[in-house]
């Protein structure tokens, strides 16, 4: 039977009508994800065992009819800056290869009780810095539709796996685009949930005023129901929020914005026409449709580039060679960590710990970190009154389809520049979803964007729901769709 | 905004042994981008603003009440420990 196409819902009904057995299809997802390494190397460990054994349990209370919900025996892939308790977790990173983690993440927790079975940790952008997952220090990631290309970053790992049915669906983090962006490269659902609404604890901080887990999905649905499992208030994490979601209308009374400012120089003409396409569908369904201007978007790269490097700078000081991790030798303490921090880090690293301990440094504060406080501030503000006409605002995902390996390395700011359109969410904590909307010429996915404001996420999954059945894009890409 | 700075300074501010080859590789990438973040500088911003918030939605950051827990055992804060003894993490002397 063709297990891996199907969807959470689809697979749970046959289980629960014992027409397929949670083992069965832990074995062929281990046998797809361990034969597709070699083209991709999208995971950086796989677990057998223990999974299997887990799997068998979960065939036991679907034979008892004692399955407890929809999550029960589906293999899931961690993006491995996530901690699974007695796993690796790497973060990609020279300096945690050989780290074991103590404890469990919340969102793994969480999952643990819907018994979600996992897959294995999967490749990023060490410590989930880049937009190609070309900077791990373990290999770089391919793009199951070309393997030419890249998958995206930094959850280009967990992208790859779900695209090429290495897992039913895979958990992501978010701090400029993460969970978007490969998701669009790779034709799938990727969705950055309302900030705070998702535990951040027992992942490893990037930027913690941007970072946020969320879910990789071939559907809107699988997005939902993961959704639905990992969020929740957690005392663990001093930012999460316990806040009643807000519900829009999602029928032809909404309001749609067109973001002015994503549909101009920078965007290809393939990633606008995505939008168009989504337009008509729009307008045939007598939706309400206006532009709209938010001109601070044409800064979030700036404002961006300064607070997520200091936010790193400041998250990364824990890495000394003291308490975990790699530890290279030096005379004295301070050498040792110089020493230490040298070996461990790779160049993107480098480059953003050292940019933001210079925007924090005595003298720039106020010039740098302070100053794109109050702009994102403003940003923050020109959202809001957006929000006061419209309910959802639509853009491109990426400004390009996927590019090629090697294309951006050499060049950071290009690099920087290809989460253009997703940054703006993250500034802002706003909820925002990427769904595949067709193939290039180049026959890659394309996608789009969509945003609403805080806290109305449930909301935005089933406008994004809507879309998803009238665009129709139900493609594999060639190769893995069997 | 200033764009001069001394790499070999901010290093020695993040703990980060630098060579040669990589002050002048970084040094110059830094430029760029501290080039580009350049478009801040014309903003008119409000300098008024007493808190601005960390949190994207403008919420406090809510700590926990200070009441003992079950946490990691000492074994387990210790288990990746690159060097240990006797329940202590095992450092180089701070001076030579």
């Amino acid at each position: 039977m063709e297990l891996l196409n199907l969807s959470i819902r689809e697979l749970n009904k046959l289980f629960v009508n014992k027409k397929a057995k949670p083992s069965e299809l832990y074995s062929e997802i281990f046998d797809r994800s361990a034969s597709s390494e070699a083209a991709l190397h999208a995971h950086l460990s796989l677990f057998e065992e223990i999974n299997l054994e887990k799997a068998k349990n979960s065939d036991e209370r679907f034979s008892n009819s004692e399955n407890v919900g929809l999550l029960d025996g589906i293999p899931l892939a961690i993006k491995d800056n996530i901690n699974i308790k007695n796993e690796k977790t790497t973060c990609s990173s020279k300096m945690l290869s050989n780290f074991i983690s103590p404890y469990n993440a919340t969102v793994i927790s969480k999952l643990d009780t819907e018994q979600a079975i996992y897959t294995g940790k999967t490749n990023l952008d060490e410590f989930a810095m880049g937009s190609s997952t070309e900077n791990s220090a373990f290999g770089l990631t391919r793009n199951p539709w070309n393997t030419d290309y890249v998958p995206g970053g930094s959850s280009g790992g967990s992208a790859a796996s779900v695209a090429s049915r290495s897992s039913i669906a895979a958990l992501g983090s978010d701090t400029g685009g993460s969970i978007r962006q490969p998701a669009s490269f790779c034709g799938l659902v990727g969705f950055k949930p309302t900030y705070g609404t998702v535990s951040r604890y027992g992942l490893v901080a990037f930027a913690s005023s941007l970072d946020q887990i969320g879910p990789i999905s071939k559907s809107v649905d699988d997005a939902r129901i993961i959704y639905s499992s990992i969020s929740g208030h957690d005392s663990l994490d001093s930012t999460s929020i316990n806040d009643e979601q807000i519900d829009l209308p999602f029928d032809k009374n909404a309001t749609i914005g067109i973001v002015k400012e994503l549909m101009e120089d920078g965007i290809s003409e393939e990633s606008k026409k995505e939008v168009d396409k989504v337009i008509d569908i729009l307008k045939q369904k007598e939706y309400n449709i206006k532009e709209v201007s938010l001109p601070l978007i044409k800064l979030s790269i700036s404002i961006y580039y300064l607070i997520a490097p200091a936010e790193c700078s400041a998250n990364l000081a824990r890495f000394d060679g003291v308490r975990y991790g790699l530890r290279v030798d030096g005379k004295t303490s301070y050498e040792m960590m110089e020493n230490t921090r040298a070996e461990g880090f790779g160049d993107e690293v480098k480059r953003r710990i050292l940019l933001g301990t210079y925007a924090l440094s005595a003298g720039y504060y106020d010039e740098y970190y302070g100053k794109a406080l109050r702009a994102r501030k403003k940003m923050v503000d020109e959202f809001s009154s957006i929000f006061k006409e419209c309910d959802y605002l639509i853009s491109p995902t990426t400004p390009t389809e996927a590019f090629k390996a090697g294309e951006k390395t050499s060049n950071p700011l290009e690099m920087y520049m290809s989460d253009l359109c997703t940054i703006p969410a993250n500034l802002a904590g706003l909820p925002a979803i990427s769904i595949p909307t067709g193939l290039s010429s180049n026959n890659l996915p394309l996608g789009v964007q969509i945003m609403s404001k805080p806290l109305t996420d449930n909301s935005l999954l089933n406008f994004s729901e809507m879309l998803e059945k009238e665009l129709d894009f139900n493609r594999t890409p060639e190769g893995w769709s069997k | 905004m200033s764009e001069k700075f001394d790499i070999s300074n901010i290093a020695k501010l993040a703990s980060v042994s630098l060579s040669d080859d990589e002050k002048q590789k970084l040094s110059s990438d830094l430029s760029v981008i501290l080039e580009h973040v350049q478009a801040l500088s014309n903003l008119e911003l409000d300098t008024n603003i007493k808190n601005v918030y960390i949190h994207p939605l403008e919420k406090e950051l809510v700590l926990d009440e200070d009441i003992e827990k079950p946490s990691l055992t000492h074994d387990e804060a210790l288990s990746n420990a690159p060097k240990a003894s006797d329940g202590k993490f095992i450092v180089p002397p701070s001076l030579e």
